[in-house]
């Protein structure tokens, strides 16, 4: 099995740290590694960093948080090879970083997949800092490069406003799905790409993430698939979903091909992989925002991959 | 008491402002007694007369403000660069003018490798020289197709792999990230260009260049360099300084056949800055008088052969998009205030003319807010400032440290491809430097261009590039004032100005022993001036072993 690896890129002040720090605190089921720059700023007890005093740090629930030092690859490499290696890898890309190099280590490393490029904004700032001199096209590349952008901050801002920049966002991004957040809370299942029904239940009953018109809200749906389906037609449904939403995973079988293929979309990028195992069952789970088209919408979708 | 040499020479360039030449130089305690007629020195006592550099001209020891220790580590691989070029054993690698020459060499080299096992690697490959033709697999295929072969290109920016190479590092034509160049049928050629997809190459071939660097063996192959070309100080300008490593510099460099002092630069961005004060503390209890930590690099920009430097309006010339930061505005200026404030020495590399302005805005805004007279703070290669920059930096009292070596060696790209012909003219202005009061040193970056200051002081004093064209003939410095650069305005640049850097009471007895009068010779023929070895702290160090 190889490891997924998330780049969350973003400018400094968009709420790289704080979407961490929250990720953190949640009870994902999943042990994932946190790779940052500084330990700094993560809100995780003082008193372990002391104890460890290295550049890795074991968290009760098994997640791990480690610093890059001077070479992201070499870090990312020892994640690979540790005896208990992480269910999931985030990185957080400096604040002038471009996600795609990052993300193309995992498509290059056999231990590692490339899940997705996530790219936080800030709502209020990212427009003008677009605009600076220095670093401008910096954070235009960023966008450009995010298959999932999280526009933070979204409580600063009136309908109005928000509409506006998410206009501007989808020109820059244009790969991207696009979500509003607000202190960068978003469901672990819009980050992580597991489990994305259990997580989003939470989030929904979180009050955080009920906020209209400042945070989205999150919908997931998900439905069991009894037949084989035919893989030029589930690609043009895959190519051709709406915006709304925001990533699907599952597994499915394909006629004429034998076994199990994995499918993933984050934002507009999806892929499908051979399975290792097959699964106990085929089924597609879809998160998105409450424009989501339901079970039943998403089913006549996908009549032409299913006849 | 200590013995008393006082050595005879032709003549003695002592870069000291009240006796430029002498005849005679008394060491005591490794430290330069007395420098004039012998008349001048015998009064100090008893001396021994060692005649043995009576034809020989002596310097001051060349100090080589930027350069890295990997100078000494790259020379266990081939050399196949199109300029000939000296190495450890002072044995003259040949250049070599084409893809097929290399591969010959390569060749050769490889049927007489006696395991199957061992990657053949080499370094310095510039096809930039051959009229746009690019290495590829059907090449390496000659030299070994089941062998690992890497091909590392002199700009630092790309490689080679062969095909055995591609396959362990996973690489096919189905393989879709940046930096994998495909041929017309979308099959991977071997030319690999981004971080990505060269570490998955150097990965899969075993290699830890930073791992080598730290071994003594690296270690005396830079000093037999630095015999050779006269160095008797040197930097290396990008340290992480692991611990062990760290140790083990201390022991060799206290060693007495140990040849040159060696200055680390820390890098500053790799740890939290308040960390990276604890640590540079540390480290500089290890300090004698071989070893100097205590610098601070940081990076702003990449490079502008590699179209990731940081370039002002109009941007490159050949519509490439802007580069990249390493280090952004911001991140930098907190960096450079943190240092600053822990009263160290920040090098701030810049190589585009963007990088350069965001570093001096940087110590600007710094300055601002904590003055400090004579911080020395010093913009490492900043190839591409303008007049405008260098008044700046001389009111805020910034030091340069030019990249001269690179108007021989890309003078031609950069005029044709990255900063077209009119922004070429002022690339490494050591001219404007001087005019403008700004302390300038000029540099080699060894191993990106050989170690050699004669031969980087023949560069900022003629401005030919490789092709022989004349670059910006208004930015020549003379040839006095490049002898300069490489003696006491590098020391000036590293603070060791009262120690190195001149021939003068007190200071080591650090000499280059040259073989010819620098200020004599024709300029254009100042690289030629041979270097017969060197002198550190009154030991005698010759440039050939068994000489």
């Amino acid at each position: 099995m190889t490891i997924p690896l998330t780049v969350i890129g973003g400018f400094l002040g968009a709420g790289k740290t704080t979407l961490l720090n929250d990720l953190l605190a949640q009870d994902t089921g999943l042990r994932f590694a946190v790779v940052v720059n500084d330990f700094g700023d993560l809100a995780v007890d003082g008193d372990l960093l002391a104890a460890h005093g290295g550049d890795t740090v074991t968290l009760a629930n098994g997640c791990i948080c480690c610093t890059m030092g001077d070479d992201l690859l070499l870090t990312l490499m020892q994640l690979v090879r540790r005896p208990d290696p992480p269910e999931h890898i985030l990185v957080e890309a400096s604040g002038v970083a471009d996600p795609r190099p990052i993300a193309d280590i995992a498509v290059l490393h056999p231990g590692l997949n490339r899940d997705a490029v996530v790219v936080l904004a800030d709502a209020v700032l990212v427009e003008e800092t677009a605009e600076d001199q220095y670093v401008g096209d910096t954070i235009r590349r960023q966008l450009a490069a995010a298959d999932l952008v999280i526009l933070n901050k979204c409580d600063l801002l009136d309908d109005y406003d928000q509409n506006q920049v998410r206009q501007w966002l989808a020109a820059q991004a244009p790969n991207a799905a696009i979500v509003a957040a607000r202190r960068a809370q978003v469901p672990a299942g819009l980050l992580l790409g597991v489990g994305l029904g259990r997580e989003t239940v939470a989030a929904e009953q979180s009050p955080a993430h009920h906020h209209h018109g400042h945070g989205d809200a999150f919908r997931a749906v998900s439905f069991n698939l009894t037949r084989p389906l035919d893989k030029a037609a589930f690609l043009a449904f895959a190519a051709d979903l709406p915006k709304s939403v925001l990533r699907a995973k599952g597994i499915i079988q394909l006629r004429d091909q034998p076994g199990h293929w994995v499918f993933q979309l984050v934002g507009r990028r999806h892929e499908l992989s051979e399975a290792g195992t097959p699964p106990s069952e085929n089924s597609l789970v879809f998160l998105g925002t409450p424009e989501m088209p339901d079970e039943a919408a998403l089913r006549r979708l996908l009549q032409d991959a299913l006849n | 008491m200590a013995e008393t040499v006082i050595y005879v020479a032709r003549k003695i360039i002592t870069m000291n402002s009240y006796q430029a030449e002498a005849s005679h130089v008394a060491v005591r305690d490794g430290r330069i007694l007395g420098v004039g007629a012998l008349d001048d020195l015998t009064g100090w006592g008893d001396y021994r007369l060692d005649e043995r550099f009576a034809e020989k001209v002596l310097m001051p020891g060349f100090v080589e403000g930027h350069c890295h220790l990997m100078e000494g580590s790259t020379w266990r691989y081939h050399y196949v660069g199109y300029h000939a070029r000296t190495g450890p054993v002072g044995a003259l690698h040949e250049g070599l003018d084409g893809i097929d020459a290399v591969v010959n060499k390569l060749a050769r080299i490889e049927a007489e490798m006696s395991d199957d096992k061992t990657a053949l690697i080499a370094w310095g490959f510039d096809p930039i020289y051959f009229g746009g033709r690019r290495m590829d697999l059907s090449d390496l295929d000659k030299v070994s197709t089941t062998r690992h072969v890497l091909v590392l290109h002199s700009n630092g920016h790309l490689l080679n792999a062969s095909r055995s190479v591609l396959q362990a590092a996973n690489i096919t034509a189905a393989t879709n990230v940046h930096g994998i160049a495909k041929d017309a049928d979308g099959e991977p050629t071997g030319e690999l260009q981004e971080m990505a997809a060269k570490f998955m190459a150097l990965d899969a071939v075993g290699l830890d260049f930073a791992a080598e660097v730290a071994e003594k063996v690296s270690l005396d192959n830079f000093g037999r360099i630095a015999r050779q070309t006269g160095v008797t100080t040197a930097t290396d300008l990008y340290s992480t300084a692991p611990e062990e490593a760290s140790q083990n510099l201390a022991a060799w460099s206290s060693q007495d056949d140990f040849c040159f002092r060696i200055a680390p630069a820390f890098a500053g961005a790799s740890m939290p800055a308040a960390e990276g004060v604890a640590r540079v503390a540390e480290l500089m209890k290890l300090n004698h008088d071989k070893l100097r930590f205590g610098l601070i690099k940081l990076m702003t920009d990449g490079s502008i052969q590699g179209l990731t430097g940081r370039m002002r309006w109009p941007g490159y010339y050949n519509g490439a998009p802007n580069g990249i930061w390493n280090t952004g505005p911001d991140q930098l200026e907190g960096l450079v205030q943190a240092y600053h404030d822990a009263g160290r020495q920040v090098y701030i590399h810049t190589n585009a003319d963007e990088a350069s302005e965001v570093a001096i805005n940087s110590i600007e805004a710094v300055l601002a807010r904590s003055p400090r007279p004579d911080h020395r703070h010093t913009l490492q290669h900043c190839q591409m400032a303008d007049e405008s920059q260098f008044r700046r930096m001389a009111a805020l009292g910034i030091g340069v440290n030019l990249f001269s070596n690179h108007i021989y060696y890309w003078g031609d790209e950069h005029r044709a491809q990255t900063m077209g012909p009119d922004r070429a003219k002022r690339a490494n202005a050591a001219a404007t430097a001087e005019r403008l009061g700004v302390p300038f040193a000029i540099h080699s970056d060894a191993p990106v261009t050989p170690l050699g200051p004669l031969f980087t002081a023949w560069c900022a004093v003629n401005r030919l590039t490789a092709s022989g064209y004349t670059l910006g003939p208004n930015e020549r410095i003379s040839a006095a004032s490049a002898l300069r650069a490489i003696t006491i305005g590098a020391a000036y640049s590293m603070k060791m100005d009262q120690e190195v850097g001149s021939i003068e009471v007190g200071k080591r007895a650090d000499f280059a022993v040259l073989e010819d009068d620098p200020t004599k010779v024709a300029p254009e023929t100042l690289n030629e001036v041979a270097v017969w070895g060197t002198v550190l702290g009154g030991r005698i160090f010759p440039g050939r072993d068994g000489d």
